[in-house]
């Protein structure tokens, strides 16, 4: 049967043509070679009505199978050509994997942000809301309102801005607690950071810094609440092995009042430069809230009573980041800055 | 305030080294701030008697001495030619240490071995004051010494005490004494207190009446004064132990008489005058205000001008003494003093504080004063000085005491329960240990019907209230009792920060991400900055609230805006050759609303300012950075020109909302940068915080994404260089009604074809309707209407 071997001769022909194909280029010109209109295999569908009517679809169908298989053959070659062109493309646009992202370089938050930010939100995740007040005060809410009259020796604690007759910058968070007291009723849980201001400056004291204070009152509140509630700050600021040590001490507004050291979180406890060789840091002043300070306040010393607790932002900033020189805080260095992200 | 512990020992028996005895007071609330042990600084230094002294065999300037030191005869080389044979000295020995924490050791000086080495008197850390012979230039020469040779210096010396230094809190003015902190001590230890010893016997011919009258005239200021005479005074030095307690603690002796009212103010804590009685002028001591203008010349010779509410010890003509300051020149003791009247009062501590404020005269009689003295203190301090003038056995005691006394206030006592106490500490203490420990402290407690009665001590002014029974109790248990807990009783709060302290937090989070660094400013600032802003006369930013007090011209005034501070801040990273920076700072500013100086409290306003200089930055990247904040909070701002005077008249924007200006951005004026030093180019923006607050849209409200397509168009206008982009987009907008979405210009460009002040805008225009497909027709007769409304308001031209 010379069509059946004509067909043979096609299809291998063609399958060593495809072979032969380098490009999609070639490929297409085959294919318009072989299946094209006036293509070998078609001119032999052409040639069909020279073939007896009984032969005919027999060819017929032989011609259908080959165009089958050679059309596979060139699918499969034009697939795998396709796919080395994309290969071959994403080669060529290759760049330089290392060179750096051209995103705006973020820039940072001061050291004391990140720490009173740090501090705030550990205390508004035990309950407490955050109140600020006026920086310039007058001398009834940064004094007398917290039981220090005027020409009393606890005045000396604290050397004062003064900006006219009874108005001064505030020399502590502590009046904040005042206002707040006058405005809220117990309970009360509250933060107070906040900027404040005593004409001192050296290498551990700046003419400004910023503290931030802490306000309990409620019923039954008492000096064990004090301590857990410090504990569990200390830990979360510092690590859990952070210990809370009590030292009796004297504010006018806290009554008893006592100094807060925490565990040296750089030697744990062993004594280095940080720590003064002690293993302890003071962090906090704290104490009982002076029932004459609730009374002033016009809350119920016999039913209320709470704590109060304050720590210098700088402070802490130079302990957790290893700051020596207070100053260096307030001398903007963008270099120093930068570091802080 | 110091005291030693030997000192301490006269009221009460102390069996612990001093570091033990301080970590307890450190425990009950008495920070111990040194311990001064001078035999710590002087270690196997001995007295030595030279025996001979040879030259040196290879060195002019040296000799060899043989010493004997007691046990051995040591061969030491010095330098020194102030020795002869026979002289004791003092020998710092082969591993001995000198207070300046030098080590002496054997060796050898030019080829000869020296067993050590001769000290001086500095060397020993003595001055003259110290031991007779010690400021000398050379070795200290001991001659007068009968102790055994080799005996340890510190014996010859008399360093034989211990000093604490001890940080008294304010509440605690009873224990600003030696007597008041061995009351402390004495509870500590569980010990008895023993009183300072006080008897004496009249022995005067005369009696106080005889020398002398008191008349107090103010008793709101002088509330008790006590007068007591001595006679037949022989000035001389004190007993040795006295002058070393006194110099222990860092005062110089003087002679007898004025080393009492020096010792009994550091023992007892009560202040002491001693007036020569020819001093006192018609036999009388009158406390009495001073007259206005009234002169004084006290003790270190200065002249001062007193007023009207400052108390004077006066006699019939003159003022003597400020009282409880100073005394004054005419009234001290003299070498030739014979008859002396002591003082012991008790001024008003407000008025002594305030007159020696305002006199700038300090003295350690009115830092005690000012601390408070007690009504006991008078008496005792008086007493003690008369049983010290016997003891001393200087001058005979004149019979009598006058004594005027405003009423001394009753001790009311403290009425609690011990369930109160346990509740303020929050931990059960036994009832026997609280009256255990409150009588330790000279407290009389009693538990009577379930209730706790306390009276405390006349010296203790600072008892009031169960609180302070439940410090007195809960310092001497041990704070180490106190168990955490976290307020088991308490009720729940909801805390978290308000939405304005958010809304700060994330504009402070948008400038960062925006590549700035936060900075950390003064609020005060130097008053230069007006001139330095170039505001004029009547800018209400020149109105600063000054300090009274500052620490200096620099830090004198609170800032009125935050660009000064930002200049200050760029400029110092200018010079120091950082090339670029971004920076901003969220501060309050201090606005007063009334008169200067200010009666009332300013309004603080808290504002953020940004600033930036370096390559790249110019005034649409910093009006970028202001427009991200905006945008943030939905606070829809119009860009107007800006008249800052600070600011670059050409390139600046203020920040309108309707007609309140939320703030401005631009370039900072080359004229404020010179005046800064600086010749870059400098960016700022400052906006006002509590007003994007309160401009803040918080609504949303959900509208549904158009099922129509938008339809897009550019536009390019001719128009003069003085329209502004915003005018243009006004009017494309006013044109363009409801159909337009969006407009925005893409491109601005200058070129000769375009002509002379003029630029070509092109617009991209976004229309879409919510209901329908737009048709080209519609949007054609839309972009002929924008077209004619630039041309009619602007003067534009179709390019």
């Amino acid at each position: 049967m010379a069509v059946k071997e004509k067909i043979e001769e096609i299809i291998s022909a063609a399958a060593e043509g495809v072979k032969a194909c380098g490009s999609l280029d070639e490929i297409n010109s085959l294919k318009v070679r072989i299946l094209g209109k006036s293509g070998e295999l078609t001119a032999l569908l052409r040639g069909m009505k020279d073939y007896p009517a009984q032969e005919r679809p027999a060819v017929g169908k032989l011609v259908n199978e080959a165009r089958d298989k050679i059309n596979a053959l060139i699918d499969e070659k034009t697939a795998c050509l396709q796919a080395s062109r994309e290969e071959e493309k994403l080669q060529s646009e290759k760049i330089d994997v290392t060179l750096k992202g051209s995103a705006t370089p973020r820039g940072s938050l001061h050291p004391c942000t990140l720490v009173k930010d740090e501090i705030v939100s550990i205390f508004t995740s035990l309950g407490f809301s955050v109140a600020h007040g006026p920086e310039i005060e007058t001398d009834y809410y940064n004094f007398r309102q917290l039981n220090i009259p005027k020409d009393h020796p606890a005045r000396d604690m604290q050397d004062t801005f003064y900006l006219g007759n009874d108005i001064l910058l505030r020399t502590h968070t502590s009046p904040v607690q005042a206002h707040v007291m006058e405005e809220c009723k117990p309970p009360i849980r509250v933060v107070c950071p906040g900027k404040v201001y005593r004409p001192d400056d050296d290498a551990t004291h700046s003419p400004m810094f910023q503290q931030i204070e802490g306000l309990v009152i409620d019923e039954n509140i008492t000096l064990c609440d004090l301590k857990g509630i410090l504990e569990c700050f200390a830990k979360e600021l510092f690590d859990k092995n952070t210990k809370v040590r009590f030292r009796p001490s004297y504010f006018p507004f806290t009554e008893p009042s006592v100094e807060v050291d925490l565990s040296c979180s750089v030697c744990h406890g062993k004594g280095c430069r940080i720590c003064k060789g002690t293993g302890w840091i003071e962090v906090l002043g704290a104490g009982v809230v002076n029932p004459h300070v609730l009374e002033m306040s016009h809350i119920d010393p016999e039913k209320y009573s709470g704590f109060a607790f304050g720590m210098g932002i700088e402070r802490i900033a130079m302990i957790k980041y290893g700051i020596p020189d207070m100053r260096i805080l307030f001398e903007n260095d963008v270099r120093f800055l930068r570091a802080f992200k | 305030m110091k005291v030693t512990i030997n000192w301490l020992r006269d009221f009460v028996d102390i069996d612990i080294p001093a570091r033990e005895l301080a970590d307890k007071l450190v425990g009950v609330g008495f920070e111990v701030e040194e311990i001064i042990d001078p035999k710590e600084n002087i270690k196997n230094v001995v007295l030595g008697k030279i025996l001979s002294i040879a030259r040196h065999p290879d060195a002019d300037k040296l000799v060899v001495c043989q010493i004997d030191v007691g046990s051995e005869i040591l061969q030491i080389v010095t330098g020194a030619n102030n020795i002869k044979e026979g002289d004791l000295v003092p020998v710092a020995k082969d591993g001995s240490r000198l207070p300046d924490g030098k080590t002496i050791k054997k060796g050898k000086l030019r080829g000869v071995d020296s067993c050590g080495m001769l000290c001086s008197g500095e060397e020993l850390g003595l001055t003259e004051a110290d031991y007779e012979g010690a400021g000398v230039y050379g070795i200290l020469i001991m001659n007068k010494e009968t102790a055994p040779l080799g005996t340890d210096i510190n014996d010859v010396l008399g360093n034989d005490d211990v000093i604490l230094d001890i940080g008294v809190t304010a509440n605690r003015p009873d224990c600003n004494s030696v007597y008041g902190i061995a009351g402390e001590v004495a509870a500590v230890l569980k010990k008895p207190l023993r009183a300072p010893r006080t008897d004496f016997t009249a022995t005067s011919s005369k009696s106080v009446e005889d020398i002398v009258a008191v008349e107090v005239r103010d008793p709101d200021l002088c509330h008790r004064y006590m007068a007591a005479a001595v006679t037949d005074i022989r000035i001389a030095p004190s007993p040795e132990y006295i002058r070393k307690r006194l110099k222990a603690v860092g005062l110089r002796p003087i002679n007898n008489m004025v080393d009492i009212t020096n010792y009994v103010l550091l023992e007892i804590g009560q202040p002491m005058h001693a007036f020569d009685d020819r001093d006192i002028c018609g036999g009388k001591i009158i406390a009495r205000r001073a007259q206005e203008g009234e002169k004084i010349v006290t003790l270190d010779g200065k002249e001062y001008t007193l007023s009207g509410n400052m108390l004077v010890i006066a006699d019939s003509e003159k003022p003597n003494a400020v009282a409880g300051v100073m005394g004054g020149m005419n009234s001290g003791i003299r070498q030739d003093t014979s008859m002396v009247v002591f003082e012991s009062a008790r001024f008003a501590r407000d008025s002594v504080r305030r007159t020696s404020r305002s006199l700038g005269l300090r003295s350690d009689s009115s830092a005690r004063f000012e601390k408070g003295v007690d009504f006991s203190c008078q008496p005792l301090g008086l007493k003690r000085a008369l049983a010290l003038v016997q003891e001393f056995g200087c001058g005979k005691i004149a019979k009598g005491v006058i004594d005027i006394c405003t009423p001394i206030p009753e001790k009311k006592p403290i009425v609690t329960t011990p369930e109160k106490i346990d509740g303020i500490l929050g931990i059960a203490i036994d009832n026997k240990e609280k009256l255990d420990i409150l009588r330790s402290l000279r407290i009389d407690a009693k538990l009577e019907d379930g209730k706790l009665i306390c009276v405390s001590p006349a010296e203790r002014d600072d008892l009031e209230s169960a609180n302070d029974i439940a410090e007195e109790i809960i310092r001497y248990h041990g704070y180490d009792k106190i168990a955490g807990t976290l307020m088991d009783k308490g009720r729940q709060t909801v805390g978290g920060k308000t939405r304005a302290q958010r809304n700060e937090d994330k504009i402070k989070e948008i400038a960062v991400s925006c590549g700035m660094h936060e900075t950390l400013t003064y609020s005060f600032i130097s008053p230069s900055f007006a001139s330095v802003l170039r505001l004029p006369e009547d800018s209400a930013l020149r109105r600063a609230v000054e300090i009274v007090n500052p620490l200096g011209e620099d830090m004198s005034v609170m800032r009125t805006q935050l660009a000064y501070s930002m200049l200050g801040t760029l400029s110092s990273n200018i010079l120091k050759s950082q090339k670029a920076a971004r920076m901003f700072e969220m501060a309050s500013v201090y606005l007063p609303e009334g008169e200067l100086p200010i009666m009332t409290q300013p309004k603080e306003e808290t504002h953020i300012i940004l600033g930036a200089y370096g390559k790249g930055e110019d005034f649409y990247t910093m009006k970028g950075v202001a427009e991200l904040i905006c945008n943030a909070f939905g606070v829809d701002v119009k860009y107007v020109r800006s008249a800052v005077p600070y600011l670059h008249p050409g390139r600046a924007a203020d920040l309108m909302k309707g007609n309140r200006s939320v703030g401005y951005v631009g370039e900072v004026h080359p004229a404020v940068c010179a005046a800064m030093n600086v010749s870059e180019r400098i960016y700022i923006a400052e906006l006002n915080v509590d007003l994007i607050n309160k401009y803040e849209k918080t609504a949303y409200k959900f509208e549904p994404i158009s099922k129509f397509p938008p339809v897009e168009r550019d536009l390019a206008v001719v128009v003069n260089e003085d329209v502004s982009g915003a005018d243009i987009l006004e009017a494309v907008k006013h044109a363009g009604g409801s159909i337009m979405r969006e407009a925005e210009i893409f491109d601005v460009y200058r070129s000769a074809a375009i002509g002379e002040g003029k630029k070509s805008v092109a617009v991209n225009m976004i229309f879409r309707a919510d209901d329908r497909t737009l048709k080209d027709e519609e949007i054609a007769e839309k972009t002929d209407k924008i077209i004619a409304r630039l041309k009619d308001k602007l003067g534009a031209i179709l390019r």
